[in-house]
């Protein structure tokens, strides 16, 4: 139960950042890619950098999560289809002004043209799963 | 107060905090920082006698596990935030998109639905999103997630360039 507490509050801590810092925001998207303001590419900048000053950390001691077992760093895979859903997934993220992070805030902030980006994601993810049926891509 | 719930964040605030979970996920869960792997939970929520393998595998067992919660825990994160600052409860446009265009909202819906679609596609084909690959992904040092994040903002470039040649100048 308190594990469950302890996902829903990462996820409202994310979803709230996202919001209050302007990354729910179109605009904010659209101003980075047309480099009018970079504030976003900042913010990811800062994120990368604190989140790897803490993976440090962590490793300094001795890499163990809160219940002292070892922590095990999800490897992602690389070959021809990190880059070719690298280039549909910046598409997506310029058409649609949202990623499936900043979707979530947008449904919380109420803004209903979030709604069909997200089930655009859902149907995005189904299509995915039919193309993995019949070809090996990530396993 | 006012700088916390009204106004807009400073970037690095934001940076600082949204950082801190890549580290923080791993020491009380012993998981990655990730949101879009979670849309495959919300697909077998959806139909859950799909049979496709990709959605029968471990990873969607537990269609309801710490993947669900998160993405549930972020629209609420959302909600919380347009009640604190006091935007509206429904909001109608999206940003200068809408204030440009003066499209039908069936087009409106086609449109942000085939953007989630690329989205939802490109996540998984490259393995992770924005927070998967770039924010956790870079701050572990994965080569791959350095191919996918270049790839993400340079189609992200490209793209916006033509939305905005093609879409947005001609309103």
């Amino acid at each position: 139960m308190l594990k469950k507490i302890g996902y829903l509050a990462a996820g409202i801590i994310f979803g709230f950042a996202l919001s209050r810092s302007g990354a729910s925001q179109y605009d904010f998207i659209y101003n980075m890619f047309t480099g009018v303001n970079l504030k976003l590419a900042f913010l990811m900048a800062t994120a990368i950098v604190v989140g790897a000053i803490g993976m440090l950390i962590l490793k300094a001691l001795g890499n163990k999560d809160i219940k002292g077992t070892q922590i095990k760093i999800s490897k992602k895979p690389f070959n021809k289809f990190t880059v070719i859903g690298g280039m549909v997934f910046g598409l997506g993220w310029a058409v649609s002004g949202a990623c499936p992070g900043t979707v979530l805030a947008q449904i919380g902030e109420g803004k209903i043209l979030s709604l069909p980006t997200f089930f655009g994601m859902i149907f995005g993810t189904y299509i995915y799963a039919l193309v993995a049926e019949k070809n090996n891509i990530n396993d | 107060m006012k700088f916390l719930f009204v106004d807009l964040w400073p970037w690095w605030l934001a940076g600082i905090i949204i950082g801190l979970l890549v580290p923080l996920m791993y020491y009380f869960f012993n998981t990655a920082l990730g949101v879009s792997t979670g849309y495959g939970n919300l697909l077998k929520i959806a139909f859950p006698k799909i049979k496709l393998k990709w959605l029968n595998t471990d990873t969607f067992k537990n269609k309801s596990n710490w993947r669900f919660l998160f993405i549930i825990g972020m629209i609420i994160g959302g909600f919380i935030s347009a009640r604190v600052s006091g935007m509206p409860f429904i909001n109608t446009g999206m940003g200068l998109f809408t204030q440009k265009l003066n499209w039908s909202y069936v087009i409106y819906i086609i449109w942000f639905f085939v953007g989630g679609a690329l989205l939802g596609f490109g996540a998984r084909l490259a393995n992770g999103c924005t927070s998967g690959h770039c924010i956790h992904g870079l701050a572990t040092l994965q080569k791959s997630s350095l191919a996918a994040t270049v790839f993400f903002l340079l189609f992200g470039v490209i793209g916006t360039f033509f939305v905005k040649l093609l879409v947005l100048a001609g309103a």
